[in-house]
This record gives C-alpha cells, sequence and structure tokens, in this order.
C-alpha cells in the first residue's frame, strides 16, 4: 500500500524550477532515505510534500488524498522534523508538547501516556517546565522530534535529523523510528550521515540536480552506478564526479 | 587603514542617523506626550512651592547633590564596536585620536543634564539660598569645568582598572564634587579650593595609572553595547527595535489565565496565542501602557466626551497594534502545519483580542469610579472602549 505519491513534480522558488519532473513513491512501513548534494533539492521536495510549496506542476497523494482535497486529513497523517529546530521563545517544552496533541486532537489521556514515555527515552523529564532559550541545540532538536512522535502519523518527514544530536539521542531516535516503522507508519529522512542511511534505510532516493538520479535498495543503486561492492559513500562521491564532470564538459 | 579620526567621524554620523530613526518615534510617541503633561504639571507644582518654601529649606545641600550625581556618573560614549578588539590593536599608540572626538562628544550630551538641572534650581538658590547672579555664573562655569573633569577620571580610572568598581571611584568624584559645590554655595572659597586642588591629585594618580597598562577593549566595547541597548529598549516602548524583539518572561503570576482555554483541538491556536501575548515583553507591555494611560485619563479627565475620546483613541491603539502584531510575520511557525481550519489563528487572536479589551474596559471602570463622577455619560466611557475595540476588530483589514 503507498502512503506517499509524489508525481511528477515540478517547482521551486522562482520561475526557474528546481525540482524537474520528480516521481517517487513511499510505501507502508519503509524508511526511505532522501540523499544529495547541497542544492540538490531535497528541502524543497520536503517543502512541497508538508505544503508550504506549491508545484507548478503535478501532484502529491498522501494517504490518497491531496491537500487541496482535504487539507485536515493530509496534515494529520504526516510530522515534521525540520533540519533547524523552529520552537515557540514563549512555550516551556511541556507546552510545546500539549499544543502538538491539542492541535492532532489526541486524548488528553493518550498525550499524557505518550508524553511520558518520550521524555522518558530522550532524557527530558528534568525540563518539562524550561524554556527553549535555556535548550542547547541538542536539546531543541529533541522538543521538535518529541512533539513530532507525539502524534503517531502515517507519515515522518524528517530534515537532517541527526544533527545536533548527542550519540544516545541518535540511538533513542533511531529506536522510535524502528519502532513505529514496525507499527505500519513510514519514514522520509533526508541525511548527509551516509552511513546510518545506509544501514537503517530500506530504499534511498538519490537526488542529483532536482532529479531522481537512482532510487531503490542499496543492491539497486550498485547496479546503476556500475559498483558492486560500493557503500553509499562511494555511490555518492560517483555521484559528485559526474556533476564535476558536467561542469567541465 | 584609513586614520582614526576619520573611522569615529563616519561612525558618528551612522550613530545620529540610528539616533534620528528612533527619536522621531519617541518625539512623536504616546509616552512623549504624558512625560511632557508631567514635566508641565511638576513645573507648575514647582513654581507653586517656591512661594511658600520655608527659609531653612537645606537648598545648598539639595542642590550640590543633585548637580555632584548628574556629574559624577559620567560613562564615556566611544561607539566602539565587537570586531575593534582585533582591527584597532595595532593602532592602540594612534587611539589618541579616536577617543579625543569620542570624549568631546561625551562631554557635550552629558553636560545637558547637570546644566538643565542646575538651571531649573537657580530660582530656589536666588529666592530661598539668597544666591548672587554673579555667583550662579560663577557656579555655571564651574560645573562646565567639573563635567569635563569628571569625565576624563572616569574614562582613566575604567582604562587603568578595566572598569572594575567603577561605583567606588564614583563615589569619590562624587564626595570631591558635592563637597566643592557645597562650600561654593556657602562662600567658604578657600576650603573649595582645597578640596578642587585634591581632585587635580585623584585626576592625575589615574591619568598615570592609565599609561601603565593597555587598552581594555573588552571593558569599553561592554559599555558601549549595554549602552546602545539601553536606548533601543526605551526606543522599543515607542516602536518596533528589531535589536530586541521577541524577548519573553515568564510571567507565572498570569497562568491563571491560561485556564480559560481548556485542552481541546479547536482551542490549540487560542492556546497558543495567549501565551504569546501574556509572554512576550512587547506585546504584553504595550497593551499593559495603552491600559494604564486609559486609566489615567479615566480618572482625571473630568469631562466625559473627552474621556470618552482618550480612552476610544487609547481601545483603537490597542486592538490595531496587537492585531497586526499578533497576525503579521512571515517566518514558518510549526502551527502552520498543524490539522486545523485554516483561519483558526486569526479567529484565535479575535477572541485573545476580545478577552483583554474586557479586561482594558474593566480597568478604565475602576478609573471612572476612583474619580467618582457617577453620570450616566461617565459610566458610558469603559463601554466606549468596548465598542471600539470591537468595530476596530470587525473593521480592520486583517
Amino acid at each position: 500500500m503507498t502512503v506517499l505519491e509524489v508525481n511528477d513534480i515540478t517547482g521551486g522558488y522562482t520561475r526557474k524550477p528546481v525540482l524537474h519532473d520528480l516521481t517517487f513513491s513511499i510505501g507502508k512501513g519503509e524508511l526511505v532515505g532522501l540523499i544529495g548534494l547541497n542544492g540538490a533539492g531535497k528541502s524543497t521536495t520536503i517543502k512541497h510534500i508538508i505544503g508550504t510549496m506549491n508545484a507548478a506542476k503535478g501532484t502529491i497523494l498522501l494517504n490518497g488524498k491531496t491537500m487541496k482535497e482535504d487539507p485536515a486529513q493530509y496534515r494529520t497523517a504526516f510530522s515534521y522534523i525540520p533540519e533547524t529546530p523552529v520552537l515557540y521563545d514563549e512555550l516551556t517544552l511541556k507546552e510545546h508538547l500539549e499544543l502538538t496533541a491539542m492541535a492532532y486532537n489526541l486524548d488528553a489521556s493518550v498525550f499524557e501516556a505518550r508524553m511520558g514515555a518520550l521524555l522518558k527515552e530522550f532524557r527530558m523529564e528534568k525540563r518539562l517546565n524550561w524554556f527553549p532559550t535555556h535548550f542547547s541545540k541538542g536539546m531543541r532538536q529533541k522538543v521538535m522530534i518529541m512533539c513530532a512522535f507525539l502524534v503517531n502519523p502515517s507519515l515522518y518527514i524528517i530534515d537532517e535529523p541527526f544533527v545536533g544530536l548527542d550519540p544516545l539521542g541518535i540511538q533513542s531516535l533511531l529506536d522510535q523510528m524502528k519502532a513505529r516503522k514496525d507499527e505500519g507508519a513510514s519514514v522520509l529522512m533526508s541525511t548527509h550521515i551516509l552511513s546510518t542511511a545506509e544501514k537503517f534505510c530500506d530504499r534511498i532516493l538519490l537526488l542529483h540536480n532536482g532529479k531522481i538520479r537512482a532510487q531503490g535498495t542499496m543492491s539497486d543503486l550498485r547496479a546503476v552506478f556500475n559498483m558492486p561492492d560500493a557503500t553509499l559513500d562511494d555511490l555518492y562521491i560517483e555521484m559528485t564526479k559526474e556533476q564535476q564532470d558536467e561542469k567541465f564538459a | 587603514m584609513k586614520n582614526l579620526h576619520e573611522v569615529w567621524n563616519k561612525r558618528f554620523v551612522h550613530y545620529i542617523n540610528e539616533l534620528q530613526k528612533y527619536l522621531k518615534f519617541i518625539v512623536s510617541g504616546h509616552l512623549a506626550i504624558v512625560i511632557t503633561f508631567v514635566l508641565g504639571a511638576a513645573g507648575y507644582s514647582y513654581s507653586e512651592w517656591l512661594i511658600t518654601a520655608p527659609a531653612d529649606f537645606p537648598v545648598f545641600l539639595l542642590v550640590a547633590f543633585i548637580i555632584s550625581l548628574l556629574l559624577a556618573i559620567s560613562p564615556p560614549v566611544t561607539l566602539m564596536k565587537n570586531a575593534d578588539g582585533v582591527y584597532f590593536l595595532p593602532l592602540e599608540t594612534k587611539l589618541n585620536m579616536y577617543i579625543k572626538p569620542a570624549l568631546r562628544w561625551t562631554y557635550m550630551t552629558s553636560i545637558l543634564p547637570a546644566i538643565a538641572a542646575f538651571v531649573v534650581s537657580i530660582p530656589m538658590l536666588t529666592k530661598i539660598g539668597g544666591v548672587s547672579g554673579q555667583e550662579i555664573f560663577v557656579v555655571i562655569i564651574l560645573v562646565c569645568v567639573m563635567k569635563s573633569w569628571s569625565i576624563e577620571v572616569e574614562f582613566n580610572y575604567r582604562w587603568a582598572a578595566s572598569g572594575k568598581t567603577i561605583w567606588m571611584d564614583r563615589f569619590v568624584r562624587f564626595l570631591l564634587l558635592f563637597t566643592t559645590l557645597y562650600f561654593v554655595f556657602n562662600g567658604n572659597y578657600f576650603v573649595a579650593i582645597a578640596i578642587v586642588c585634591i581632585s587635580f591629585v585623584y585626576f592625575f594618580v589615574w591619568k598615570k595609572k592609565k599609561e601603565e597598562v593597555p587598552f581594555p577593549f573588552d571593558h569599553f566595547i561592554e559599555v558601549e553595547q549595554s549602552r546602545m541597548m539601553r536606548f533601543y529598549r526605551f526606543a522599543n516602548y515607542f516602536t518596533d527595535v528589531p535589536h530586541i524583539r521577541g524577548m519573553t518572561k515568564r510571567r507565572k503570576m498570569l497562568d491563571v489565565f491560561y485556564k480559560l482555554v481548556p485542552y481541546a483541538s479547536k482551542n490549540a491556536q487560542l492556546y497558543l496565542v495567549m501565551r504569546t501575548f501574556i509572554r512576550t515583553n512587547d506585546y504584553f507591555y504595550l497593551w499593559v501602557r495603552l491600559t494604564a494611560l486609559a486609566v489615567v485619563g479615566a480618572i482625571f479627565i473630568p469631562f466625559p466626551m473627552v474621556s470618552m475620546v482618550f480612552t476610544g483613541a487609547l481601545a483603537f491603539a490597542s486592538v490595531v497594534q496587537l492585531k497586526h502584531a499578533l497576525l503579521s510575520g512571515h517566518e514558518f511557525r510549526m502551527d502552520l502545519l498543524f490539522p486545523i481550519e485554516t483561519n483558526a489563528r486569526k479567529l484565535a487572536v479575535h477572541k485573545l483580542l476580545r478577552m483583554i479589551q474586557f479586561g482594558q474596559a474593566l480597568f478604565v471602570l475602576v478609573g471612572v469610579l476612583i474619580q467618582g463622577e457617577y453620570t450616566l455619560l461617565m459610566i458610558a466611557v469603559p463601554i466606549v472602549t468596548l465598542v471600539i475595540s470591537e468595530l476596530t476588530l470587525r473593521l480592520g483589514k486583517k
């Protein structure tokens, strides 16, 4: 069953598109890595999916519905962890979680139970009444992660999740992702930590100049690049070389 | 690098532009109007008091105290920037080219409050203290010289001691200034001259000590930054200053109001907006200021129609400014992704503004009750607050 369908998307910030005829999909329970160089279009792709940018062409379906058809259902279906934590300076950690729970119509008892578990997992129990100004970069990221996992959506969209997290935080995030995946949720994760992506992702999307250069499992990618024993790092470097060759051509 | 005098000139022009940019808001702001009224009222009371002032009033002590205080506090305006600690370092020996105009500017701006205070006290000095016109002239010259001395000493002290325990130095200078002025007023010129000699010794001690240590860039940069921050904070009462936008405070005492928003999906935006309003200093103090002004108007304006126009204008200003503040902003916020109605934020802001304007009307009612004119028109003043608030909400563009 397909959770996310990106069909033939062309779009960008100005008239000159960043994404060109982008097409891919994510199935139920799949963890998909979105990999590409700086400026390849990863964040733009994510912005189109979460609805903060509109495509010039193409459609995006989440659980079979576009944002236009049913905005509330579309938005309930995903949660998003941005690359740079976006927090409210005027809300405490607990209030961030409570606000999210209210907005996503969670029952109060469900909220309490999930909040307790997440706080414990991310070792933030003692920070409940703290304001973001007192948080380190890693702690701010944890607040975003907890808000996203509180909601239990069908799709998690995670942009560079590991930056700023300590090793225990990274492990907790990976554990949570695995647990949610086992429950049937899907994950779209953009990252530059290639070893982790290679180890945990079911499929990889290699984005290059706003187009899908290659996609599939690691063995699919190795076949595309004709590098049988390559790691994801090797494939990534190969893609970089292609870009340099294009420049000098 | 250009010569340091040119650097000063360039910075000075930029600084004056920056001051002008915010001064125009301050001069035309609502607080400025209130300050004008307060000053007028104070001036009137002062002249009334002079008529009946007791002959044994300690006028010399009071004037010497106030003027010495204004003379002793003389922080330098250096316009130094963070990067100066690196880029000025090789030019330390030529630093005088920069410092001289800086201290001159410091003098020109900080002499004014002292002179103003002295001018205000002249009627008191001549009427109660029996000081002659000639003596007044001598003291004005003395005040001008003393300020120059004070600025030089404070600068040298800050340089020599990196600003540590500056209050000790200020206290010493205050004592020297106070006793000099007091003895001059009393006609004990020999004692005054002796204290002036001590003051010169004090000046030379720090001038010499200054030469033994390198210029403490960090200290002077910090002094300058906190001075500018104080100015921006002040300007922020009148307009939006980007440098200090969005400062927040918990205000735990007001937690009780959050109970008005129960846990429910439809209340998510109100939950957020209420906390944003109460905890963001800019928004909260804006409302507090305008409400306080409305209450003062309700208490002191005896004519109901004028009172209605005054409080009505403040209700209009409260709603327009807060609505704009809470609904504007182009930055990405997580609530833009919430699965709630697209106009939920707008509805929540309207609801919050109705709540707080009801509060403003209640305060105005208290003001009316304190005034004690229980006519029908007077009681209508808080109702005008509510009506104007509602009309502003409904007729607003956003």
